[in-house]
């Protein structure tokens, strides 16, 4: 390409970080309403003289709300969901990606349709799928952690398993034969050989299906009644009619909130963001 | 027999081991897509209201009953919305998903240069899609209050604008503030994507177009554009699907979400939990949603149909 002037380079350059600056913004937005003080805010006090920044907000959402209850819920329900439906994508991504077997094709087939066609339509009969389970058989589904968690598992597993296939297809697959050659058995090889070499793609898949989980707010609001298993998005949406105008409040929950999946993001991003690049990731 | 050194022969019988890798992601995909499907098809031929829900499989048999009611009766509940929350859903998945794509572009174009802390700023614009949906939706409710926003503040206060505070979160302006936040959520993951797709585009078209003395637009148009065509029109596929679910946002910034909002911001999903648990109109919502699901498979079969070859050779597939 040709090259610009110093001068329209410096411009683009300012440009540039004048919008990664601005758009930003919202977020310094929140930080800094979280250390408010309620009464500021309440009266339109927007940033005037004697910005009064204390912590004390963070301290209230754990007593007078137990925002930390919903915390710990959504830390055990997205945890386990990750490591459940990492653990099948791989199972089901090496599969796909290296073994050749009848009902391979109709398989992929059967992933692509449950992108297009979104989980969220089927919340009534699942609802009432769960709602017969607890009655007829006793499986507690309904307003539990576990039905939660498969839910979860089941939601992310197809495409955590297009993200896998693609790092799977890229390691040669001459490695694996040679182990196998050597006297590994198949699983032995997927064990020893390619599970070690395909730990960035795990990593990407496991950082993915979290950030999916922690930001589900629509089964978790459907499915769940009691705050012994609610979630965060669940907590923060009750807590909106709650606590009308307790903004204050309600930026130190999002705060809080986005705390987890910034510290997921950030250890797994290096492979993450390679994921998202190869165009595995959906945006 | 020397067996050892014999060449490996495809076996007959067909290997289990595939097979035991792919069952625990078949059930699940059997448990959560499959079944709903099928019972949501059969309930969406029931009556169910409350009076017949507890013992939902004996409910009485209605055919298509409550399709015709949906599409057509002016007098149930969930069909009185409809229209509307289609008609803002369309808008809104068409607006957000076009103009994310051009911003993710654009930016795309000008971080594809060198300059001082490209990497560090690419990952702060992930900040913003990282920040959960929900919390998207709280913080810009806040940020679109009249009085206590800040952004009637910036607008009418400091840059002196608007001579008067508008609402945002109540009529036609709704539409905007559900808009501009998805928007402002999404447009940098895209723009990964397709900085992603520019690099790995070859220097020697644009070296000769250069020397033919073609200018940098009609380079853009001519050389970029075609190039990235395959991976605009997947990520426009996924944006529309998405959007078209969108639910987080709204039921965030409207209160509680047993409220509606507004006849400007009620979109699909959030109306049909809203009507199907407010009215307990499970019959309905379940033909309301086999509707959109038949439309979305005629959408991207058709979609398909249209791009398939072009979409297929995705620069990095």
């Amino acid at each position: 390409m040709p090259k610009p002037s110093p001068r329209a380079r410096a411009l683009l350059d300012l440009l540039t970080w004048a919008i990664v600056g601005l758009s930003l913004l919202p977020i310094a937005w929140m930080l800094l309403s979280s250390l408010r003080n309620y009464s500021e805010i309440a009266n339109g006090a927007q940033l005037g003289a004697g910005l009064d920044l204390r912590w004390q907000n963070y301290r209230e959402l754990w007593i007078r709300v137990d925002f930390f209850g919903f915390f710990r819920n959504s830390l055990i329900i997205c945890g386990l969901s990750t490591l459940l439906s990492t653990a099948c994508a791989v199972c089901a991504a090496y599969a796909l990606a290296r073994l050749r077997f009848r009902g391979g094709n109709a398989f992929s087939l059967a992933i692509t349709v449950t992108q297009v066609i979104p989980g969220m339509l089927f919340f009534l009969p699942l609802y009432m799928l769960y709602r017969q389970l607890g009655e007829r058989y006793g499986l507690v589904l309904l307003d539990s952690m576990q039905g939660l968690v498969f839910l979860y598992v089941a939601l992310f597993t197809p495409a955590s398993i297009w993200i896998m296939r693609g790092f799977f297809v890229a390691i040669p697959r001459e490695l694996e034969d040679a182990a196998i050659i050597d006297g590994c058995s198949r699983l032995g090889a997927f064990v020893r050989i390619v599970l070690p070499l395909s730990a960035p793609g795990i990593i990407a898949t496991a950082t993915f299906v979290f950030l999916l989980a922690w930001d589900e707010l629509f089964f978790a609001w459907v499915l769940t009644s009691s705050a012994e298993v609610q979630t965060i998005p669940v907590g923060i949406r009750l807590f909106v009619s709650q606590f009308q105008h307790r903004y204050d409040l309600m930026m130190a929950a999002g705060a809080v909130s986005t705390l987890p999946v910034l510290l997921v993001f950030f250890a797994g991003q290096r492979y993450f963001v390679k994921g998202l690049a190869a165009g595995a990731v959906k945006g | 027999m020397p067996r050892a050194a014999a060449p490996r022969l495809p076996r007959r019988r067909p290997d289990p081991f595939p097979y035991l890798l792919l069952l625990p992601a078949l059930l699940l995909m059997a448990a959560v897509n499959l079944t709903p499907i099928l019972q949501g098809f059969y309930m969406s031929l029931l009556k169910l209201n409350q009076f017949t829900l507890a013992q939902y499989l004996d409910a009485p048999f209605v055919g298509l009953d409550n399709y015709r009611r949906v599409l057509f009766d002016g007098a149930s509940p969930l069909r009185a919305g409809l229209g509307l929350a289609l008609r803002n859903t369309l808008l809104y998945t068409a607006v957000v998903s076009l103009s994310a794509i051009a911003i993710g572009l654009g930016m795309a174009l000008l971080m594809n240069r060198d300059f001082p802390g490209r990497n560090l700023a690419r990952t702060l614009l992930l900040l913003p899609w990282i920040v959960p949906s929900y919390v998207v939706g709280s913080l810009w409710g806040f940020m679109w209050q009249r009085d206590v926003g800040i952004i009637n503040t910036v607008l009418v206060d400091w840059l002196h604008l608007l001579d008067e505070r508008p609402f945002w979160l109540i009529g036609a302006n709704s539409f905007w503030a559900i808009v501009i936040p998805t928007v402002w959520r999404t447009w940098p993951v895209l723009m990964l994507i397709f900085l992603a797709a520019l690099q790995s585009i070859p220097e020697d078209p644009y070296e000769a177009a250069t020397l033919d003395g073609v200018s940098r637009w009609q380079q853009f148009l001519h050389i970029t554009l075609p190039l990235l065509k395959p991976v605009i029109l997947i990520q426009l596929m996924f944006q529309i699907i998405d959007n078209i679910y969108s639910y987080n946002l709204v039921s965030m910034m409207f209160g509680n979400g047993a409220g509606y909002p507004g006849e400007w911001a009620d979109l699909l999903m959030p109306l049909l939990t809203r009507q199907s648990f407010s009215y307990w109109l499970f019959g309905q919502g379940a033909a309301v949603s086999f509707v959109m699901m038949a439309l979305m498979l005629v959408f991207v079969g058709l979609w398909l149909r249209a791009f398939r070859q072009q979409m297929s050779d995705t620069p990095h597939a």
